[in-house]
């Protein structure tokens, strides 16, 4: 068995989730569509999930609509609104470290004829309230600054943004995929108009997501069929996935709490042992607004793929921001805005800590973590400089 | 393919490079590549004797195919003539290694240039070309300067605590500046010191600093400062590579030259 740190990109489906999920498989499959008595069991347990899900981020029922997951719930809050909202303004903000899809899809509605800015972060990785300011006009619809970054665990100022953005009557949306599950989150407190959650953030099945929109807010469908969920994401239900979605959320609001506390242990130690232990290695991210599970590091002179697999070959399972190990061979846009160089964005490390992880799994990690990095340097012509001195 | 799906002779070179080091003295040959694709680095040491290649070593920063094309072109480099050398390709490398995932070819085409140019560099000791070393070093005109100058750019610092917890630039401006940025380190995490130098004369200051929390930037310059109202990002100029890029930077220092 390997050990699995990379909770941000996946995260295995709770056993009592699936449990709760199977009788939606065979015995009870209706489509909420149906009039018949199989198809009244599907709506009850379909609206019976969205009231649970809906107030697990302190909203109402009737402003949670399904989808297949955060991507669609992004592409729909965003490209929804502004197709909607295109004779009010075509100006939208997002920040430079959202997540790749909002970085997509901005680039996207660029092509159809919408300005998109985008708002710097510091050196920490959050958002300012003045470099918002400076970048919103008359002409601004929408903002939208993800909850957590997903990369380096910064929590951005949500609220205030939120209320930044309701003082002037623009919609803020923002996605809270890295966040959900690891802190309370209430779309009232926070003033947020638009949201994107994943189901299998909170150890639910994948596939499954939902977008929240407020009461009064229009957007646009962008999947138009037989007119399921309000008539603004057409397709039959998955049920057996909300189901497993709901009970997710079910267990979460026992456990959050415990929960993080025990990652917020593992992430401390893990940090504070790293630094002390490996010469010439940072954090990146904020020190303390960050997720409570997300240790996210760079160490001078190595770079990320290697690190990975060398983790890999015992049996860790870690995650990188190297351009080697993308698809694009780009380095991650979260760490160039942060303000690092491409040969330090290059030997970045994240560890992300979830439900299935036991304190021996930080002591893995750091039994072979100074090993790992000072073969690599051994073989690397950027730390010469530092071992010769 | 997904781009780390590696056949086991890819990984075994990861695990157990061969010929990983660096060489000195006659006979030497040393080239080096950057990518400017994915950042990595490339570095090869050649030794040859009577034309033949009799040792060679190498060092890399890179991914593990970097490491492991840098490791089998090693291997096939070592006992063949510089010219039988010079016709490796990127291809052979990757034959040799079982195949290299798709997105991963451009790595084998990194140490095929390594090695060409240290191949090249042999050469050149051989029949010295009468190479004229340009120092085109006038202060270059720094686009933004006057824009931003109080909103970012500065030429003179009066208060340090404008920095607390900002990305601050200095440009070297002889002790003075090597001063600032270590003074600056006490306020803030991230402080970027840029010369055009390949390294900083040798003094005790310029020991600390290379001891320091501060990054140094060799052979670099500032060529442009870009925000909307205020210092966002920079645009630099890597002079050994030849390649521009974008950084984020809050603060940039330009002190008065004395």
């Amino acid at each position: 068995m390997s050990v699995y740190l990379d909770y941000q990109s996946a995260k295995p489906v709770d056993p009592r989730v699936i449990e709760a999920m199977l009788p939606y498989f065979h015995e009870k499959f209706g489509n909420p569509s149906s009039l018949h008595s199989v198809g009244d069991t599907a709506t009850e347990i379909l609206e019976e999930s969205r009231k649970t899900i809906a107030r697990f981020i302190g909203a109402d029922h009737d402003e949670v609509i399904f989808t297949s997951g955060a991507t669609e719930s992004n592409n729909h809050a965003l490209i929804g609104y502004a197709l909607r909202h295109k004779d009010s303004g075509n100006h939208i903000v997002i920040s430079e470290i959202e997540h790749i899809s909002i970085h997509n899809i901005a680039k996207y509605l660029e092509r159809n004829g919408f300005v998109v800015s985008k708002i710097p972060v510091d050196q920490f990785g959050r958002v300012s309230l003045e470099k918002l300011a400076e970048r919103v006009s008359e002409t601004t619809i929408l903002v939208s600054v993800g909850y957590a970054s997903d990369e380096i665990g910064t929590i951005q100022p949500i609220s205030d943004i939120g209320k930044f953005c309701r003082e002037r009557n623009i919609a803020f949306h923002s996605d809270i995929v890295a966040a959900e599950g690891l802190m309370p989150i209430d779309v009232n407190r926070e003033n947020i108009d638009l949201l994107s959650m994943s189901s299998n953030d909170i150890y639910g099945p994948k596939g499954l997501g939902i977008l929240y929109v407020r009461k009064g807010t229009r957007i646009n469908p962008l999947i138009i069929g037989g007119g399921q969920e309000r008539g603004l994401r057409s397709g039959t239900e998955n049920v057996p996935a909300v189901v497993g979605m709901k009970r997710a959320v079910e267990i979460m609001q026992q456990e959050m709490s415990e929960e993080t506390t025990r990652f917020q242990r593992y992430r401390d130690r893990l940090i504070e042992e790293t630094l002390t232990t490996v010469p010439r290695c940072y954090l990146n991210g904020h020190p303390t607004d960050r997720l409570p599970n997300n240790a996210h590091f760079r160490f001078d002179g190595i770079e990320g793929e290697s690190l990975l697999l060398s983790f890999k070959e015992k049996n860790i399972e870690v995650s990188t921001g190297s351009a080697c190990s993308s698809k694009t061979l780009e380095p991650s846009h979260t760490l160039i805005a942060l303000g690092l160089l491409h040969e330090e964005a290059h030997g970045s490390l994240e560890i992300t800590f979830g439900r299935f992880n036991e304190d021996g799994d930080v002591d893995s990690v750091l039994e072979v973590l100074p090993g790992i990095v000072s073969r690599l340097r051994k073989l690397s012509p950027l730390y010469k400089e530092e071992t010769k001195s | 393919m997904k781009s780390t799906q590696y056949s086991e002779k890819v990984l075994d070179h990861f695990r157990n490079p061969r010929n990983v080091g660096t060489l000195e003295g006659k006979g030497v040959a040393v080239g080096r590549v950057g990518n400017p694709v994915c950042g990595d680095l490339m570095e090869f040491y050649i030794k040859v004797k009577d034309d033949r290649i009799e040792d060679i070593k190498f060092k890399t920063f890179g991914c593990g195919s970097a490491i492991a094309t840098a490791s089998m072109i090693t291997e096939l480099a070592k006992g063949k003539t510089v010219d039988e050398a010079l016709k490796i390709t990127r291809q052979d490398v990757a034959d040799e290694l079982e195949g290299l995932p798709p997105i991963k070819m451009h790595c084998s085409n990194l140490a095929a240039d390594a090695l060409k140019n240290a191949i090249k560099a042999y050469k050149e000791k051989q029949e010295p070309l009468s190479k004229q070393e340009t120092m085109a070093e006038g202060p270059k005109k720094i686009v933004g300067m006057d824009q931003f100058k109080g909103q970012g750019v500065y030429e003179e610092i009066y208060d340090l605590s404008l920095f607390k917890d900002r990305r601050v630039m200095i440009l070297e401006r002889g002790e003075r500046s090597i001063e600032l940025a270590l003074e600056l380190t006490k306020l803030t995490p991230r402080v970027v010191f840029v010369t055009g130098k390949k390294s900083l004369d040798a003094s005790i200051l310029s020991e600390k600093l290379a001891k320091s929390s501060v990054k140094i930037l060799y052979e670099s310059e500032l060529l442009e400062v870009r925000g909307l109202n205020t210092v966002e990002k920079v645009l630099m100029h890597d002079m050994n590579e030849d390649e521009e890029y974008e950084l984020f930077v809050d603060g940039v220092v330009i002190l008065r030259n004395e």
